[in-house]
Formats: C-alpha cells, sequence, structure tokens
C-alpha cells in the first residue's frame, strides 16, 4: 500500500494550487460567477492547455492515460478555490459517458473535442419524480426506422447553459424504474425540440431544466447499448461521486483552516476566541471530519482503481459521510465565525453552500446510507 | 398540576378566534390600511394590540396561560406584521427607566406603529461580547447635548427605522459594563450612513451602521448617565425569550410533515423513508419537550417577575429547533434545494427553503451566540465559575 502521489501528479497538484491561488479569491470568483456564462472561458482554455482536461482519458483517446485518482488531485484543489469552470459537468460527466461507450466513432468524433476544451457535452439525467434514484427514468426515446424520437424533462442539468452537446438517460424499453431499457443519446443542445431553461443554482454554479418535445436522434447517436445504459450511468454516477467528495475535502480543509486562523485573530470578552476550550474542542471536530473524509475518499478512490465492481459499498459510504460531515464542518466554520459567517462578505458562507450543494447531487447522506446498508 | 384549559381560557381562545376570524384581510383591501385598522380593534378588545404591555401602560393583564393561547393562535392566523423593536424591546425599557414625559413621547407612537424603530447594540468588534463596545458619546460643554461618533452592526432594517435605541459609552474608565448610556435619535440626519449586509441566503435585513458627531439632545437620554447597561441586560432576557419562536416552530413543523407528504417515494412518500422520518420524530420530541419549559418558564415568570437563566435554554432549544426545521426542508427537496431563485422545477416549497436555511444559521449567533448562552447556564444556573471546585 501507497499514499503517495507520483511525481507528474505532484506536479500537478501545486500547478492547480498555483492557479487556484492567482485566480479565484473571492471577489474575482464573484465576479465570474455573476457573469455569463458562470464560468472564465480564458481559464477553460488555460486549463485544456495545460492538460487537465485530458489527464483521465486514456492515450488512445488522446488523453494522458490517466485515473479517478488524477481527477481527485485536481478536484481537492479546485474545490480550495471554489473553481466554477465546468470540469464535472464535460469532463466527469460527459467525458464519463464517452469514455465508456462501445460507439467508437462517437469517441473519435467528440473526446478530442473535450480535451482541446473547444467542445462542452453534460449530462442530462435526473427527472422531477426521481429524486436521486438513477433507474427512476421517464424521459422516452422511442424507435422509429433509423431514428429515435425523444419525449421528456430533465431536471438540474449541470452547465447545460453552455453545453455544446447533452448526454440524454432516456427509456427505450421496460418499466418506470427498471435498471434494464435505459440508454443514452448524445443530442445537440440546438436541436429541434430542445428547451432550456438555465439559473443559477446556490453555489454561483449554473445548471438548467432541460425539456425534449419530439426529438429526433439516429441510431448513430447511441452512446450507449440499447437498453444497456444504466450500468454505465451508474459508472458515471460513482466517478461524479469521487469528483464531488475531493472537492469537498478540498472545501472543508479552507473551512477549517481559516476558522482556526480567524477564532486566534477575533478577541472577545478579553481573549482570543480560540482560548475557549470549547471552541477548541469544535475545531478539533470539524478537523477530524475533514481527516476522516480524507480518508474513506483515498479508500474508496484507490478501491475504485482497483476493482470498481468491489469499490461500491464504499463510494456508498463516501458519499454519506461527506454530505453529514461537510454540513457539520459548515455549520460550525459559520458559527465560529459568528454574524460575519452568515454574510456574503467572507469566503466561509460560499464554501458552506457548495458543501450544501455536493451533498444534494448524486445522492445525499441519507439516500448513501440506506444504500450501504442494504448491500 | 391540570394539562386542561379551564372554562375560562377555553372561552378566551374562542374569543381570540373569532376575532381573527371577523378581522381578516378581505379581498382587494389595501394591507397597510387593514394592518392599522386591524390595531385599531385590537385596542378596543383592551389592549390586544399590546399582549405583553403591562396593565398600566395600557396592556390586557393576561395571565400566563393566555399569553399561551394567544402566541399559539397567532402563529396559525392570518394577522398583520409586527416589528419588535419599539414595542418588545424599547417600551419595557421606556415603561421601566424612561421618565414621564419620555413615556408620554415615545410610547404612543410605538402603540400606534407609526414609528419603526432599530436596535443599535452590537458592534463590529464586540460580537456576542456585547458590553465591549465603543461608540462613544460625549457631552457639551453646556450640558445639553451629547456628540455620537462610532459603528454598530446587525442593525436590522435600519434602512427603513425612523429612530435608534443606542447603547453609548460616555466613560471608559471602569470595567466594561459601566460608562454606557442609552440615547434614542433619529436615524434619517446628517451623519448617519447606513450600510447593507448582505446574507447568504441573499437577502437585506441587517446593517452596518456609521455616525459621524451625531448630535443627541440630553432629554433623549433613558434613565441615567453611564446605567445603560443595566437597562439593556434586563431586556436581552426578554429578548431571548421570544427568540425560541415556538409557536411559529408548531406550525412549521406540520407544514414540513405535509411538504414530505408530497414527495412520492416507491408507493409511499418521504415520510415512509426511515432516515427522514426518523429525524421529523425526534425533531417534534424535541419541540413538545421546549413548549412545556416555555410555559414552565411563563409560569414562574408570572409568579416572580423576571424571567430567569432558563430563558437561555428556551434560546439555545428553540433555535436549533428553527433551524432542524429549515435544515429538513432542504432535505425534501431533494435535487432542487441547490436551484436558487424561483426557476427550475421541483415542490413549490424547493423555491427559498435553501436561502431560508442558511439565514437560519443566524438563528444560533444573534442575541447572544449558543456558546454564549451556555456559559450563562453554566455559571447562573450550575453555579460553574472559575475556581468554583473545591
Amino acid at each position: 500500500m501507497n499514499f503517495e502521489l507520483s511525481e507528474e501528479q505532484k506536479m500537478i497538484q501545486q500547478s492547480v494550487e498555483r492557479f487556484v491561488q492567482e485566480n479565484y479569491d473571492l471577489p474575482n470568483r464573484i465576479k465570474i460567477s455573476s457573469e455569463d456564462p458562470g464560468f472564465s472561458k480564458d481559464y477553460w482554455s488555460s486549463m485544456a492547455e495545460l492538460g487537465w482536461l485530458g489527464l483521465a482519458f486514456s492515450e488512445e483517446e488522446g488523453g494522458f492515460g490517466g485515473n479517478q485518482i488524477d481527477t481527485l488531485v485536481l478536484m481537492e484543489q479546485f474545490g480550495k478555490g471554489l473553481v466554477l469552470e465546468p470540469f464535472l459537468a464535460n469532463i466527469v460527466l460527459g467525458g464519463g459517458a464517452l469514455k465508456r461507450s462501445p460507439a467508437t466513432h462517437l469517441k473519435e468524433e467528440l473526446i478530442p473535442g473535450l480535451i482541446d476544451g473547444s467542445l462542452q457535452i453534460t449530462l442530462a439525467y435526473a427527472e422531477e419524480q426521481s429524486r436521486f434514484d438513477l433507474n427512476d427514468v421517464a424521459t422516452s426515446a422511442r424507435e422509429e426506422g433509423n431514428e429515435f424520437i425523444i419525449n421528456g424533462k430533465k431536471s438540474m442539468v449541470l452547465n447545460a447553459e453552455s453545453a455544446n452537446k447533452l448526454i440524454v438517460v432516456a427509456r427505450t424499453s421496460g418499466g418506470q424504474t427498471e435498471e434494464k431499457g435505459i440508454s443514452l443519446f448524445i443530442v445537440d443542445s440546438s436541436a429541434d425540440g430542445v428547451v432550456r431553461e438555465n439559473f443559477p443554482t446556490v453555489d454561483g454554479l449554473r445548471a438548467s431544466e432541460v425539456s425534449f418535445e419530439n426529438v429526433k436522434v439516429s441510431k448513430e447517436d447511441m452512446v450507449s447499448e440499447k437498453d444497456e445504459g444504466f450500468e454505465i450511468l451508474q459508472a458515471i454516477a460513482n466517478d461524479a461521486i469521487l469528483a464531488l467528495a475531493a472537492e469537498a475535502v478540498g472545501a472543508m480543509e479552507v473551512l477549517y483552516k481559516d476558522t482556526v486562523e480567524y477564532t486566534q485573530q477575533r478577541e472577545q470578552f478579553d481573549h482570543a476566541l480560540s482560548d475557549f476550550q470549547v471552541l477548541q474542542h469544535r475545531m478539533v471536530d470539524m478537523f477530524m471530519e475533514y481527516e476522516q473524509c480524507k480518508s474513506l475518499l483515498f479508500r474508496a478512490t484507490m478501491e475504485t482503481v482497483q476493482d470498481p465492481k468491489m469499490a461500491q459499498r464504499t463510494i456508498h459510504a463516501l458519499k454519506h459521510l461527506i454530505g453529514k460531515s461537510g454540513i457539520f464542518v459548515g455549520e460550525n466554520a459559520v458559527q465560529l465565525h459568528g454574524g460575519m459567517g452568515v454574510t456574503e462578505e467572507l469566503r466561509i458562507g460560499h464554501f458552506f453552500k457548495r458543501l450544501l450543494v455536493i451533498d444534494s447531487q448524486f445522492g445525499n447522506a441519507d439516500f448513501h446510507l440506506d444504500k450501504f446498508t442494504s448491500l | 398540576m391540570d394539562i386542561n384549559l379551564s372554562s375560562d381560557d377555553l372561552a378566551f381562545r374562542d374569543e381570540v378566534r373569532s376575532f381573527f376570524d371577523e378581522n381578516k384581510i378581505k379581498s382587494g383591501e389595501d394591507y397597510f390600511s387593514w394592518r392599522l385598522g386591524w390595531f385599531e380593534k385590537a385596542r378596543e378588545k383592551g389592549g390586544w394590540d399590546v399582549p405583553k404591555w403591562p396593565e398600566k401602560f395600557g396592556g390586557p393583564g393576561w395571565t400566563p396561560t393566555q399569553h399561551y393561547i394567544w402566541e399559539q393562535e397567532t402563529a396559525q392566523a392570518n394577522i398583520p406584521f409586527d416589528l419588535p423593536f419599539g414595542l418588545g424591546m424599547l417600551a419595557p425599557i421606556l415603561m421601566n427607566y424612561g421618565n414621564e414625559e419620555q413615556q408620554e413621547r415615545f410610547l404612543p407612537d410605538i402603540r400606534d406603529r407609526k414609528v419603526n424603530w432599530c436596535q443599535g447594540y452590537s458592534e463590529p468588534g464586540a460580537g456576542s461580547d456585547l458590553a465591549n463596545l465603543k461608540t462613544k458619546a460625549v457631552l457639551s460643554e453646556d450640558g445639553t447635548y451629547y456628540t455620537v461618533n462610532g459603528s454598530k452592526i446587525w442593525t436590522t432594517l435600519a434602512h427603513v427605522a425612523d429612530w435608534i435605541f443606542c447603547l453609548t459609552r460616555t466613560d471608559d474608565s471602569g470595567i466594561k459594563q459601566q460608562g454606557i448610556t442609552f440615547l434614542l435619535f433619529p436615524m434619517k440626519q446628517e451623519g448617519i450612513e447606513v450600510k447593507p449586509i448582505i446574507t447568504l441566503g441573499g437577502s437585506h435585513t441587517v446593517n452596518t451602521v456609521h455616525f459621524t458627531d451625531v448630535k443627541v439632545p440630553v432629554e433623549n437620554m433613558i434613565g441615567e448617565e453611564g446605567k445603560g447597561w443595566t437597562y439593556a441586560k434586563g431586556l436581552l432576557e426578554h429578548e431571548r425569550t421570544g427568540l425560541a419562536g415556538l409557536s411559529k416552530s408548531l406550525v412549521e413543523l406540520e407544514q414540513l410533515k405535509d411538504n414530505a407528504r408530497s414527495i412520492q417515494r416507491g408507493n409511499g412518500n418521504l415520510m415512509d423513508d426511515s432516515s427522514y422520518k426518523s429525524k421529523v420524530g425526534e425533531l417534534e420530541i424535541d419541540l413538545l419537550a421546549t413548549e412545556f419549559t416555555e410555559l414552565r418558564s411563563l409560569a414562574s415568570a408570572a409568579a416572580g417577575g423576571e424571567p430567569g437563566p432558563e430563558s437561555s435554554i428556551l434560546k439555545l432549544k428553540g433555535t436549533e429547533i428553527k433551524q432542524r426545521i429549515q435544515k429538513l426542508t432542504v432535505e425534501a427537496s431533494g435535487i432542487y434545494s441547490s436551484a436558487w431563485g424561483d426557476k427550475g422545477a421541483g415542490p413549490s416549497f424547493a423555491k427559498g427553503g435553501t436561502a431560508g436555511y442558511l439565514n437560519s444559521r443566524y438563528f444560533t449567533i444573534y442575541g447572544g451566540a449558543s456558546e454564549v448562552q451556555k456559559d450563562i447556564v453554566a455559571k447562573k444556573v450550575l453555579g460553574l465559575t472559575k475556581g468554583s471546585s473545591k
């Protein structure tokens, strides 16, 4: 067993860390977030040039042959700056689908664009009734000759506003919650019948409700085998959980460290706040939660690289802990910062919001506890 | 001990209910003129417009049970909004420490909801250590006015307030609780600058307020110079009881359950989900207990005057309960909890639910942070001070 990063990974880690320090102070983040498209196209190009977008793609696909550990390295640093660029949407979700696709023509056509940053592809999977169940898919894709006709609505689609293409999870057969019968299609976001309603999310990112009315796609646009898309979807969700958990760990580190620093400076009742034992213990708890999350993140990521099937239960455990501990650390960072913690003026609150959103994505703490105990 | 309401209390409850029912806003009616009319009619009922005021100042002189009934009924009825600053915070101080002239000058306008007040206590450097305040008031040589300089923070609704009641420092030679003077002055005047603070929920309720050479005539000082802390402290206990907001929480809990039942899960709904159901259950159990802690506190206050240290328990429990209700609303919203604003699909309660949760984090901070409340309980109730062990 070895927890050391490779030399290349260490270099990447340092370069992302530097990028975040140079570009992601709070005022700049707020500025980027408030202007369309909600991230910096320049930063996105830089990320492509630095090779970050291609890290987790194989060499045949034009990438660097990395895996979830490389994504962990990136996402943890992104988490320390609350980076807005759509790495999760395009690389982990969109790229994750294409990487696992049996359709070689789609991979050849689309992955290079993802890696060089010229193409944006996100994943539309959730629906109003589905809550966190990946298998609950009402959106239909009806086969007609050489085409499929897609009808339905997808919810909370990350970065759909700037996506050129959407990977749509739709039902080609079976009942609404059956795993079999789910297929993945790639659809032009400007295709006839695709309507996007865009809005900001709590954490300053962007999402959309996307409706599909008689949207025609060809058989060539099928990303999965017909009826067999669930396994791919589950694998993408697992990757997304690992990526989000890494981001959360980065955010939790900032929160606990900022809190330790603040309580040493802030004086009340003629003492630094950090002199009060009750607050010291609270910060120890925050620190412990952070370390435990990091341990489980390493465990789940290393198991996934070894054998994704074996890792499933640990991934549920991870998402449960990240949700619970992330909110614990966030709430307490705010509490220990007092009134200032509840304002938009300190970065504390922004990190807390991101952790709150992370809990609601790909299943919250309760959902994964239930999955974990049922496996 | 008897949990049943007496026939008198039941009759009172019916009277309150029918009053609320008879004076509901009619469709098309102007809200603000309805509001003023409502208070007018409540006044005619014998001080129902100022339920917490003592009889001497026109209040209804209710028993603790009647107050409890009123709280419960107001939480469920659609009655006009009211702000606590003049009515619940300043008025008791005026009644106890103001002179007759000040009472006549300020109380009627407070009662008529004509003047909006804000509270100038917290300061940027002070936090929960409220007495550590630096806003200076210097008496003029001729002894006719004070000149106020300094800053206040977290001043709720300062941007719409007409007047402020303000703690200022007139002497810093003694311990920090001494030398504090309680002043009243208008907000709309030169030398006062109000700046908004936007909270995590995206709303503007609180502000920072800066004073530059604001002149305040000495007749606007309450009580004696340097004794303001004593006046404010008694009030804080009142404020902390009020912050528990239990009746409202009971109504919100029922709403929460309805919301959760509207979320379909398989053949049932979210209230069938074991984790979620447990959390709602634990919350309700805490609420049932806290409701009676409040009643016990009210009863002892009625018997002995000022609410005691148990009011600290109420603020601790009551604010935590409010936060848990908000958190469970976020959880019920599922994927829609991350949508900001009113766009997107999902249940209607998800809109603004997360903003409400984020703003609710303030509940365990303002009016004395929970950690400070626990210190008070440790010291005053358990007798734990440094060196108290034998």
